[in-house]
């Protein structure tokens, strides 16, 4: 167990300090980031003809509301804490390797959520858009994460299961 | 509480308790956040006494008070101009990791559970109080600009490591924390016993 956390701190602290560099910051997490807002504008569209997207910003024509992708908005933090979590636990390559690309797709659906949730909560109330999107949203992207991994651990077990 | 709980059954109960939690964590959050920030006051004062002179609470903020005032636009000594700047700190973004491991204690079933929490709860402290130092040198680095970075000091972190810090603190140790605190003190319960198997099993022998 020992072992399974001190993994996780250094594979975590490594790549969250490679996810803060400029470069990385310039080439990987701002485009990553208006794509995510890109998508969220394409299905929030279709029922709302009212909103455009541009860069990582999103926006209500109408009201003139804007919310703006930021770090720590774009799930990929989350997605840090869960590839560290994997990487550092016994598994098979293969099996790693599914299970950071399912959760990655699981943690950026939660993320979308999120950024569509708060869109209309900011609209509509701008204390409880604040308070959900500082105190509760973390909370429940960080459970999603947790979903994922002890989801994963079962199914390793039961392949253990099966095995023996 | 049944000791055998499912992982989807624990989940479900750790959204219930949530709702409790955060309530109890919204009506008691200042004298919550009051134990950090009287190490946090201590911390500061004794690292940095010639730019802070407190830490203190100001309604669910810290205010950190410096040994600077303002005249004409320009940082003097407190002293001279008769009045010291405040710089605020929301310390709920820290907080809320309180409710978030108290809901995850508590929907954990287990022996000795006080005992289990009161140290996690002591580890959690520990990080809310870093984490609220990291704050106060961000707020100081970005208003006091070179007041700040030519103080010199030997032990005074480096603006990006301050940047790192900060960021580290705010999006991430709020929500990791109470996750492996959690983990590392319910391994021995009937709930993650079988799925961290592969962590505590010994190698077979030859």
């Amino acid at each position: 167990m020992l072992r399974f956390i001190g993994l996780f701190t250094g594979i975590f602290i490594s790549l969250f300090t490679l996810e803060m560099l400029n470069p990385v910051q310039a080439h990987v997490i701002v485009p990553f980031t208006s794509w995510l807002a890109q998508i969220s504008a394409s299905l929030i569209l279709p029922f709302d003809t009212g909103v455009i997207a541009y860069g990582k910003v999103i926006r209500d024509l109408a009201s003139g509301f804007a919310v703006s992708i930021e770090a720590g908005c774009n799930g990929v933090e989350a997605a840090i804490v869960l590839i560290a979590a994997v990487v550092a636990f016994p598994a098979t390559i293969r099996q790693r390797i599914a299970a950071i690309a399912i959760g990655f797709i699981a943690i950026q659906v939660m993320n979308i959520a999120r950024i569509i949730s708060l869109f209309y909560l900011g609209q509509w109330n701008t204390e409880i858009f604040t308070w959900t999107h500082l105190y509760l949203w973390p909370v429940l992207i960080m459970l999603d994460v947790l979903v994922i991994f002890v989801m994963y651990l079962r199914f390793l077990a039961a392949r253990q299961g099966q095995a023996s | 509480m049944s000791t055998n709980v499912t992982p989807g059954r624990f989940i479900g109960l750790v959204f219930l308790l949530l709702l409790p939690c955060y309530g109890l964590w919204y009506l008691l959050a200042p004298a919550l956040v009051k134990p950090a920030l009287g190490f946090a006051h201590l911390l500061m004062t004794h690292w940095m006494p010639g730019i802070v002179s407190a830490v203190q609470m100001d309604g669910t903020q810290a205010l950190i008070l410096t040994q600077f005032g303002e005249l004409e636009g320009k940082l003097v000594s407190a002293q001279a101009v008769g009045h010291a700047i405040g710089l605020a700190v929301n310390t709920q973004i820290l907080s809320y990791s309180i409710p978030f491991y108290s809901a995850l204690m508590l929907a954990t079933p287990g022996e000795n559970k006080l005992a289990r929490y009161a140290n996690g709860i002591i580890c959690l402290y520990v990080v809310l109080t870093l984490s609220l130092v990291c704050l106060c040198l961000k707020q100081l680095m970005t208003n006091l600009g070179h007041h700040y970075t030519d103080q010199g000091s030997l032990l005074q972190p480096s603006p990006n490591l301050i940047a790192l810090l900060f960021q580290l603190s705010t999006l991430i140790l709020p929500v990791l924390t109470p996750v492996v605190l959690w983990l590392w003190q319910s391994k021995d319960t009937p709930l993650l016993k079988g799925l961290l198997l592969p962590l505590t099993a010994k190698p077979d022998q030859p």
